[in-house]
């Protein structure tokens, strides 16, 4: 069982000598529980609680960092079976298969595709995380070949050797000293050698069983061997086994601490057709895939599921929120209204929506609020009089309009009068409380003025 | 170390509804595990997938979705045997987008007619939709419950503000009716309890926790559609033990990743297949959430989507 | 248990009037009238209160403490309204108490107010964005007040843990949490720290007939796992908190225990 904050306080020294960069021992001890600090931070902590720490603190689901630098990815250390319990915490990676029996072009064209997989979504970079290079060919020759391509042209991007032969393993690994790769094909016959290669080069081992009790059995046996950092795959391939394999580690995992299964999963997606991939990707979106292997990143489908990867792993009590600025519904005049909420995006989606069904060109201005409601944010003191006055002046939306009147949300009717002192020369207008009554509201206003 | 698979077994059950008629009929729900979840339980239904067509040309639908039925879409009933006869298509969703007083405000005797007419050209089950607008379509869909009466159709949706006629005009015909609500696990509970204590049958109800399309708000349907179904089955809620609807085109198709050009945003690639695909995920994530019809509009798309569900049964 | 009473709050539209008439008659009869029913403090919520704050916390203050003998809770997020208030705060009848700080950058200056005026201060676990998603993140968000309430000099005795209670009817699975978290709370230091809550916020949106039954039943539960305060209607809770003390053997019993 996961021991409280005030459990691990009273195993620490209560010195509150802030060497661990937090402010009092409780503080730290309450990050520890969180599992958002480490212990080594502390450096006066005693054997004894180290040992009764360690043991407690270890996450349910292992981190696992894959790659070094900027582009580094790290996964696994999930606390949930659903995400409205919680979060989920670390997005799944996506990786691009590339097969070492490709021609060389063929091979410079997928690198490519991944170094200019970068997209910007609502403020965040997303990409193709990892080349997952395949050793189709059997021959550890050219598999070699093939992963110094990769380490020249793609030397940032982290890899993935997938491979059952411990030579190919060894010989291109070494391409990849202190890039933390993943070397993916242990299994019952080769887990010696590849436990060892894994060890000597610092690399995370893929396990690839056939069922979960082989890959329990494996684990376990290449953790004897000295190989705490693995990456687990049970053999799923068809959506169903991979429905049920991630479900049944991802509970077992979490509510019964079973550790032999307490990594990252691995998820080989490839489909011949590119939307099926997509969708069986989906599919170990949602549930519990920590690594997806695609045969194929058309730009068409990274941004369909970089979205996907963001929506799942939004944490549900962090509102989402959208952008601050003037947000253009149809295609508004100078004299199309202009309405006013906050930047929480289910205040957002479900405003505009109710805008565009009015069929009225409007302005919205969605002003940043933390994601906060219109009441909540307006009792929190951000949406406020002097905040809203001074978002309407800086917004440049005086340039696009010829009118002067400002619509606001009918929760904060209180706030007209300030808000009228504060913008010289602006009128303003309450709207509906709920928004569903804005069609009807700015119908309503263009029949008054016509 | 042997792996002992920690099964969950639970109390309640989604209600099995059935529409249309033989030979054409459909049953969906029925499970008594979470989705696709076949390893600890029963799940006797697949997934229906509903083909939308509307009473007007979809004139308001982006190029790439408008383009596969270019030469159907001037009238509903060649568009509904195009999706029976050519898609083959399971069953059909007829929204009467054109009665909405900002649209054509077509009349209630319009909308009987064009009902009538869908009805008596294809065998395959028929979810007739109102558009949405609360108070005319009180009016709509009484008047075309009469009409499709004893054909087994689902009429929608019904809202907090338009159950009561909605729900009795169902009652009267025979039909199987959907309640939406706006996002709200506990708003949707609270207007299924107010239709059944109407007298309306729970089993023959379709809850539509309202959808999201993908990036504008999947995220909280996904997580409202787990909860609902949570409660279904572990809390054995009998509110919460109707299918879930998500109807998925009309919101997938009306934002900017299904319609801008690949000229203006280059980094996202062709318009044709991201719209494809950006419903094909939508509704793959919703049926992974607890969806049992979806209502979808690419055929593309629900080719897909068919395909990813035989892989999941 | 203290019970703040809520009822002087710029959200009701009778008190909004009166405060933006400066009419004192409306606030002092709500004021005793709480008083009277069993509130030990009055909070005084003016909202964000941009223009005119000072004057108008100052008005609230003197207003509410000529007529009643009791403590104010300094409601709003305007720090200068805030000082304006401690500054006429009668003492004679208790230290007053600021509603609030939190984990929020902006809201840290309220701790140099309560340091330097010796008042008391609400701490909010909430940090800037999102909300603490269970009990374990509100302790670690309290532990980091704690530890600020120290630097700038508070003693945490002074300091009331407040769990942030959210709405049933939105936030169902937040009821127990926050039953949890007070709990924890305690357990963050020896003596055990103080904690309050917003209680009304529990019903916030449901129906009118289910809103007493909601905030008793949440306030008993919240009273067996040790609260120090609620922020409450008086006259709806009384009776609960004085039957949860003899149920807990707090008070010693009598038939006329209701009445004392």
């Amino acid at each position: 069982m996961a021991l409280t904050g005030v459990d691990i306080f009273k195993l620490l020294p209560k010195t509150n000598c802030k060497k661990c960069g937090f402010p009092t021992c409780l503080a730290f001890a309450m990050k520890l529980a969180q599992r958002q600090a480490s212990l080594d931070l502390c450096p006066d902590v005693s054997e004894e609680a180290k040992q009764k720490l360690g043991e407690a603190s270890a996450p349910p689901v292992m981190p696992i960092t894959l790659g070094a630098g900027d582009k580094a990815v790290k996964t696994g250390e999930e606390t949930v079976i659903f995400r409205h319990d919680k979060r989920f915490v670390n997005p799944c990676a996506f990786a691009l298969e590339m097969k070492d029996t490709l021609s060389e072009a063929e091979i410079n064209k997928k690198i490519e595709d991944v170094l200019n997989s970068e997209i910007d979504r609502v403020g965040q970079k997303l990409r193709i995380n990892a080349i997952a290079l395949v050793n189709d060919s059997n021959d550890a020759g050219k598999f070699e070949v093939v992963a110094k391509i990769i380490a020249t042209k793609a030397s940032a991007v982290p890899v993935i050797l997938c491979t059952s032969n411990p030579q190919a393993a060894e010989a291109s690994v070494k391409l990849f000293a202190d890039k933390k790769p993943i070397i993916y094909g242990a299994n019952p016959e080769n887990a010696e050698a590849m436990a060892n290669i894994a060890k000597t080069y610092k690399a995370t081992l893929g396990i690839s069983a056939k069922g979960l009790d082989e890959l329990s059995d494996l684990t376990e046996k290449i953790k004897a061997l000295g190989v705490a950092d693995m990456v687990i795959d049970s053999g799923a391939r068809k959506a169903k086994e991979i429905l049920e394999h991630n479900t049944l580690i991802r509970r077992a995992a979490i509510k019964k601490n079973f550790k032999p299964v307490g990594y990252p999963v691995i998820t080989f997606a490839q489909r011949e057709d590119s939307l099926l991939d997509a969708l069986v990707a989906t599919i170990g979106v949602a549930k519990y895939s920590s690594i997806i292997v695609l045969s194929s990143i058309e730009k068409w489908k990274n941004v369909a599921l970089f979205t996907l990867r963001q929506n799942i792993y939004t944490d549900p009590q962090v509102p989402m929120q959208v952008e601050q600025k003037i947000y253009k519904i149809g295609e508004p005049a100078p004299d199309s209204p202009l309405l006013i909420t906050t930047n929480f995006s289910l205040t957002y989606f479900i405003v505009s929506g109710e805008v565009e069904n009015s069929r009225m060109p409007s302005y919205l201005a969605v002003m940043d609020c933390e994601g906060l409601s219109v009441l909540t944010a307006w009792a929190a003191g951000k949406f406020t009089a002097a905040k809203i006055a001074q978002f309407i002046k800086e917004s440049g939306v005086e340039n696009n309009i010829k009118h002067r009147e400002l619509i606001i949300p009918g929760y904060v009717a209180i706030l007209s009068g300030a808000i009228e002192d504060k913008l010289e020369g602006w009128k303003i207008t309450v709207g509906p409380r709920e928004a569903n009554g804005i069609p009807a509201f700015l119908k309503s206003k263009l029949a008054a003025k016509t | 170390m042997a792996f002992v698979p920690p099964k969950e077994t639970y109390s309640g059950k989604v209600y099995a509804v059935n529409i249309g008629t033989a030979p054409c009929e459909v049953t969906f729900g029925g499970e008594n595990v979470l989705p696709f979840h076949a390893f600890e339980g029963t799940t006797p239904n697949r997934p229906l997938i509903a083909y939308e067509v509307q009473d007007i040309p979809p004139t308001d639908w982006p190029e790439s979705v408008q383009k596969p039925y270019r030469d159907v879409s001037n009238d509903p009933v060649s568009w509904a045997k195009f999706c029976q006869d050519t898609l083959k298509a399971k069953a059909i969703a007829l929204r009467l987008i054109g009665t909405h007083p900002d649209r054509e405000n077509r009349s209630p005797e319009d909308a009987v007619k064009t009902v009538k007419d869908v009805l008596s050209a294809i065998n395959v089950p028929l979810i007739i939709l109102g558009s949405n607008h609360a108070e005319k379509d009180a009016s709509i869909l009484v008047a075309v419950a009469d009409a499709a009466k004893d054909k087994n159709c689902i009429i929608g949706k019904a809202q907090e503000a338009n159950y009561k006629t909605i729900a009795a005009a169902a009652m009267a015909n025979n039909l199987k009716m959907i309640a939406l609500s706006e996002l709200d696990i506990n708003l949707s509970k609270q207007l299924n309890i107010l239709i059944t204590q109407m007298g309306f049958d729970k089993e023959r109800l379709i809850t539509d926790p309202m959808c999201s399309a993908l990036g504008y708000g999947l995220e909280y349907t996904y997580s409202v559609m787990e909860r609902i179904r949570l409660a279904a089955l572990a809390q054995n809620d009998a509110t919460m033990q109707p299918p879930m609807l998500g109807d998925v085109g009309m919101y997938v198709w009306k934002i900017k990743e299904t319609q801008a050009s690949e000229e203006d945003v280059p980094q996202w690639g062709s318009v044709e297949e991201r719209g494809i695909t950006w419903e094909a995920v939508t509704a793959t994530a919703l049926l992974i959430a607890g969806t049992e019809l979806l209502i979808m509009r690419h055929p593309k798309a629900v080719e897909a989507v068919e395909k990813v569900i035989e892989e999941l049964i | 248990m203290l019970i703040i009473g809520e009822k002087l709050s710029i959200i009701a539209k009778r008190v909004r009037e009166a405060m933006m008439k400066k009419d004192k008659g409306p606030i002092q009869e709500i004021a005793i009238s709480q008083w009277k029913a069993g509130a030990g403090m009055i909070d005084a919520n003016i909202g964000p209160a941009e223009d005119g704050g000072e004057e108008l916390m100052q008005w609230m203050v003197t207003t509410i403490q000529e007529v009643v003998p009791l403590p104010i809770c300094l409601d709003t997020t305007n720090y200068k309204a805030i000082e304006a208030g401690i500054k006429v705060h009668n003492n004679q009848w208790g230290r007053a108490l600021i509603n609030s700080t939190s984990n929020d950058p902006e809201r840290f200056p309220i701790l140099e107010l309560a340091a330097k005026y010796n008042v008391q201060v609400i701490g909010l676990t909430v940090g800037k964005g999102g909300l603490p998603a269970d009990a374990e993140e509100r302790a670690a968000i309290a532990a980091e007040i704690m530890a600020r309430a120290m630097e700038y000099g508070v003693p945490i005795e002074d300091l009331y843990l407040d769990p942030l209670v959210l709405q049933i009817a939105t936030s169902q699975d937040h009821a127990l949490k926050v039953i949890k978290t007070i709990r924890m709370f305690q357990e963050l230091n020896d003596p055990p720290m103080k904690t309050v809550v917003g209680l009304s916020n529990i019903s916030n949106g449901c129906p009118k007939h289910l809103r007493p039954i909601l905030n008793n039943y949440f306030l008993s539960l919240l009273i067996y796992e040790g609260l120090t305060a609620a922020i409450a209607d008086p006259h709806d809770v009384i009776t609960t908190v004085k039957t949860i003390d003899i149920i807990l053997g707090r008070t010693l019993y009598a038939h006329s225990y209701l009445e004392m």
